[in-house]
């Protein structure tokens, strides 16, 4: 009977930790998405980046450059928000830094080879080195 | 007790999956304001606005690529 108390308490107090755990994931987990895109996309964040494009493509002008030569530099001190996407797209393409499974499976196969080339060479060296003890005590003995 | 915590559960994984459908379906509009006022500073020191909005594509680009990589991540979890 109190086995079964206990077992129904376990069961309780499980539920419970769950719904704890439901109730700050869906509370926490929307602010952190929301706070994510928020400093990467808002309006703010948009006027901020202008101003520093602004400000490289005056100074470009103001240098003597000609409008397209500054347009196209302004476009390249712009990309490296394009290289940032790129490395999102890699990681959406195949996990951390766009290594894919087959690249995985390529590694691992690589990684195995080496390790048994290794182990052969530990061998080999040990086995010389036991013989060459062998051959020592051998002449040792002839003395 | 563990109906109550399923209807519990079920409210907040739907509170849950909402906000975060919010989040996806509102980032457009704030790749479009955010695109607006990028170019309106550009176009203040005299960058013709054509050149503006291709410079503010990128962030067209960086948005599809974010999608991507959510969408990436969601099927590798699957």
């Amino acid at each position: 009977m109190t086995e079964e108390k206990e077992s129904r308490h376990r069961h309780e107090s499980e539920a419970e930790e769950v719904k704890e755990i439901l109730s700050v994931v869906s509370k926490e987990l929307p602010a952190l998405v929301k706070g994510i895109l928020g400093s990467v996309f808002s309006e703010e964040a948009g006027r901020d980046l202008g101003k520093a494009a602004a400000a490289f493509y005056k100074e470009l002008k103001s240098a003597g450059l000609p409008d397209e030569v500054a347009v196209k530099m302004t476009e390249d001190y712009m990309s490296t928000f394009t290289s940032m996407g790129d490395v999102l797209k890699g990681m959406g393409k195949g996990g951390k830094l766009g290594i894919t499974a087959k690249d995985k499976d390529e590694l691992g196969k690589e990684i195995t080879l080496d390790i048994q080339r290794k182990i052969k060479e530990k061998l080999a060296e040990k086995h010389r080195a036991s013989e060459d003890d062998e051959e020592e005590d051998d002449d040792e003995d002839e003395d | 007790m563990k109906i109550q915590t399923v209807v519990i559960g079920g409210a907040h994984l739907t509170k849950l999956a909402l906000s975060l459908i919010a989040a996806w379906l509102t980032l457009d509009w704030k790749v479009r304001r955010m695109r607006r006022a990028f170019e309106k500073q550009l176009i203040r020191v005299g960058m013709s606005k054509k050149d503006a909005q291709r410079l503010s594509a990128q962030f067209a680009k960086l948005k599809d690529n974010v999608k991507n990589a959510v969408k990436g991540s969601m099927f590798r979890i699957r």
